[in-house]
């Protein structure tokens, strides 16, 4: 603002408005005062005729075109003209006027003037671009409704968010159109009566132009009017914190049942942990008691063995005696099995023909079941052998036909079939593809429900009452099938009975060093005298192997400890073997072994043990002879050992 | 897309604005003539669009049926205009031009009638106005009534072909204070709106000279 232009400065800021009269006819422009000052010119050119070129002069090179084409069409006989455009007045500010005008007819209809009123609107084409602004940038759409109407004026960006086409005013039913469920009107439609309280509300729609699903919030102003009401309001998409809240909600709906969750699976990895330690101790245990349990059993075997032969020839004493046998035979398998369970001990591996093992089986089974139970063995012709460790396979064996005969107290049949099968992935849950032979054992009983089967193979899990069983059985033999790359199932429904099946691998034709079913003891032959010094640190022992030694016609040394021996291996170089237990205080067999080897390094050694294992990196000419020990294998050990010897 | 051969500068659509407004002008005073009562049109607005888009753009606006008046025009540029109103415009139309003293069902029997003759004298003048302001000459044939959805009107069924374009104008039509909305819509092929918009082109020098 200047001193010598304070009306034009006044006017800029009040919206001032000037008029013009366009004479066709003579081609000549009158303006106001007003108009004058707007356009910059001085007042004087207020008070003469000017061209009508004049018209144009102050506006801006840009808009001027746009303004002659439309002053174009008024001279032409178009009857309403309503422009905005710039205006540069001399000192070079910018302002912007919106000139609207109307064109006057003669009787022919041949326009003859055109009269207007310029109007300053820079302020409010300043709000106008703020606003815009503030709804591009901001995402909101603004829109007018007047009660009564059936269309609501609109701005770009709320068609925009609508997914509408860009339009000033929209039909209400339009707008509407958009909502995906019935409910309140987005905006009222004309018969919608009552006046709303608040603007205040969401809604879901879908958009129309990607028909994607949005939340709206619309928010205003209820302006009453007399009797009606005006609406003016604005909506923006609150999708995103919709969604947030949503998922809030969720979270916390389900808080509760997550926690249960969590605590259920921490209860679950308690147990879990509370049946390994169970387990871990039970191994320690087993492993503890295994040494002198084996001694025992060794006791008792060889002179079992050694009684047999000195006792009358009466069938009714042989048969107490093989008993006895038996039973100890049983309790040292069980020894290994538990060893090899507690341990995760290697099994041996044989093959086997399944069917002739149970055929051996069938009188040990039929005995340990009792007169009500009996036996259907059903074999496949043609059976493929298997590799597994006998005794192990025995025992999962009987421990099946016990627990199907438990399933029926009443007595019934059990049926133990096999079968051979080529199985697919996915035919048998857990089971890889390829050929298999399937054990089962059947019976007619109870049977289990959903719930106890699927606890059926875990570890002590046991149906039967206190002092009946372990519970380690079947999870014992779900262990055997799996280190076999079998697999071991249970399909049982209540009152119909159990079927349970072990599935293992059959054979590959390069297994070494494979035996046919358990080699039965030969008969001891007296063939060679020999000097064999037997050491055992427990006397029980060494007392009985030397027995059993004897009897085969032998002579024997006896040395209670490795040093001992050392000795006695010193003052007899006519020593023909050395049989030596491993596990000994202050020397161990294997270290024996080493200093009997540098006295005599040709001399055979057998070394007995109660453990499976053997230390890697003992002597290879040693024989291994796994306790306890019955005198058949005593004497197939000195045999080999002494084969092994002469072959070198 | 429309090819960029078709698409109006905005001064070509400020130019062709001003030319219907001076046919929508003309026609309003040969309405006064008619009916002896102030009518105003204008148009405040114009658009290039597809038949697709010029379905959907009446169809988003107008919820209910529509009617319109069709005539066929040749010359150096050829096509189809219509004058397209929603049906509940319509009757308020026929009113409107008929001194609103006819009884409704006189109104209903006189509709066809009323709106051929309204749509002509609109339709006639943009189109004269139109030829004359671009120094060429156009015939017409005479305007016929039609009714149905947007898209029927513009042709946009599921086997015909829809490369013409829309030249879309809506206009305000005021007649003894009732509100009327309406649409002119010209549906032309390529090589026709090529050749308008060099007329237009050759308009716009006549009118502003070195300034364009």
């Amino acid at each position: 603002m200047t001193k010598t232009d304070p009306i034009g400065g006044l006017m800029t800021t009040t919206g001032a408005s000037g008029t013009w009269n366009w004479d066709i006819v003579t081609d000549s422009l009158r303006i106001d005062t007003h108009f004058a000052e707007l356009y910059g010119l001085g007042s004087q050119a207020a008070s003469e005729d000017l061209p009508t070129r004049s018209f144009f002069q102050a506006i801006h090179p840009d808009d001027r075109a746009r303004i002659r084409i439309a002053v174009a069409g008024i001279l032409a006989g178009a009857e309403l003209f309503s422009k905005e455009f710039r205006v540069v007045t001399p000192d070079g500010t910018t302002l912007w006027m919106h000139g609207r005008g109307q064109s006057h007819l003669d009787a022919n209809d041949e326009p003859i003037r055109f009269t207007g009123l310029l109007v300053d609107v820079t302020e409010r084409k300043r709000t106008e671009e703020h606003l815009r602004i503030a709804q591009t940038a901001g995402g909101i759409g603004t829109f007018e409704y007047i009660d009564g109407y059936a269309t609501a004026t609109v701005s770009r960006q709320f068609c925009r968010l609508l997914g509408l086409h860009p339009a000033n005013v929209l039909p209400a039913q339009t707008i509407n159109s958009v909502l995906q469920l019935d409910g309140p009107s987005l905006i009222p439609g004309p018969r919608e009566g009552c006046i709303p309280d608040s603007l205040d509300a969401e809604f879901r729609i879908v958009r129309k132009d990607d028909g994607a699903l949005r939340w709206i919030a619309r928010r205003g102003e209820v302006i009453r009017e007399g009797a009606g009401y005006r609406l003016i309001g604005v909506i923006y998409d609150v999708t995103q914190a919709k969604e947030q809240e949503a998922a809030l909600r969720d979270l916390n709906d389900t808080l509760e049942s997550r926690v249960e969750e969590e605590v259920a699976i921490r209860q679950q990895a308690e147990e879990a942990l509370r049946q390994a330690q169970k387990m871990e101790a039970v191994g320690q245990l087993t492993g503890g008691i295994a040494h002198d349990f084996n001694n025992l059993l060794m006791a008792i075997m060889s002179s079992m063995t050694l009684l047999r032969k000195r006792v009358p020839a009466d069938p009714a004493l042989y048969r107490l005696i093989d008993n006895a046998l038996q039973g100890a035979h049983r309790g040292a398998a069980l020894t290994q099995r538990m060893l090899a369970f507690a341990r995760r001990q290697d099994l041996t591996s044989e093959r086997i023909g399944v069917d002739a093992l149970i055929e051996g089986m069938r009188d040990l089974v039929e005995r340990t079941l009792g007169p009500a139970w009996s036996l259907d063995l059903s074999f496949q012709t043609n059976l493929p052998q298997i590799v597994a460790d006998t005794n192990q396979l025995e025992m999962a064996l009987l421990n099946l036909a016990v627990n199907a005969r438990d399933a029926m107290p009443g007595g019934g049949i059990i049926r133990i079939t096999t079968e051979y099968r080529r199985v697919a992935e996915g035919d048998i849950a857990g089971l890889a593809a390829g050929a298999y032979v399937g054990l089962s054992v059947i019976d007619t009983g109870e049977g289990m429900g959903p719930e106890t089967l699927k606890r059926a193979t875990e570890p002590f899990f046991t149906t039967k009452g206190v002092g009946k069983g372990t519970g380690l059985g079947l999870s014992m033999i779900h262990g055997l099938a799996k280190q076999l790359n079998g697999i071991f199932t249970l399909a049982s429904a209540v009152g119909k009975g159990t079927t349970a099946t072990l599935w293992l691998p059959v054979a590959g034709g390069d297994v070494r060093g494979a035996v046919s079913v358990a080699p039965k003891p030969e008969l001891p032959s007296h063939a060679q005298r020999l000097k064999i010094l037997a050491v055992d640190d427990d006397s029980l022992i060494l007392m009985n192997t030397a027995a059993l030694l004897e009897d085969l016609g032998h002579e024997v040394l006896e040395g209670n400890s490795g040093e001992e021996a050392l000795d006695l291996l010193r003052d007899n170089p006519d020593i023909d073997i050395l049989i030596t237990d491993l596990a000994m205080p202050n020397m161990t067999g294997i270290e024996l072994a080493d200093h009997a080897t540098d006295i005599r390094a040709d001399l055979p050694i057998i070394l007995a043990s109660g453990y499976g294992d053997v230390p890697t990196g003992a002597q290879q000419r040693i024989i291994r002879l796994g306790k306890p020990f019955g005198q058949a294998i005593l004497a197939q050990a000195i045999r080999e050992a002494m084969g092994r010897i002469k072959s070198q | 897309m429309i090819p960029e051969s078709v698409t109006l500068a905005e001064l070509e659509r400020d130019a062709l604005t001003e030319i219907v407004n001076i046919g929508v002008s003309r026609a309003a005073s040969s309405l006064r003539k008619m009916i002896g009562e102030q009518v105003l049109l204008s148009v405040p607005s114009i658009e290039v669009v597809s038949q697709h888009r010029a379905a959907r753009l009446i169809s988003e606006r107008e919820v209910s049926e529509l009617v319109a008046v069709c005539q066929d025009f040749s010359g150096p540029f050829s096509g189809r205009a219509l004058l397209i109103f929603p049906e509940t415009n319509s009757l308020e139309l026929v009113r409107a031009v008929t001194g609103g003293e006819l009884s409704a069902q006189d109104v209903l029997d006189l509709e066809h009638e009323a709106l051929a003759e309204t749509g002509n004298v609109i339709l006639n003048s943009c189109l004269a106005t139109m030829a004359n302001m671009l120094k060429r000459s156009l015939t017409m044939t005479i305007p016929e009534v039609v009714r149905g959805s947007g898209a029927s009107l513009f042709d946009v069924g599921e086997d015909r072909a829809t490369g013409g374009l829309v030249l879309f104008l809506y206009i305000d039509f005021a007649v003894r204070s009732r509100d009327i909305r309406g649409y002119i819509a010209m549906i032309m092929d390529l090589p026709a709106l090529a050749t308008l918009k060099e007329l237009l082109e050759e308009f716009i020098i006549r009118v502003v000279g070195d300034e364009a």
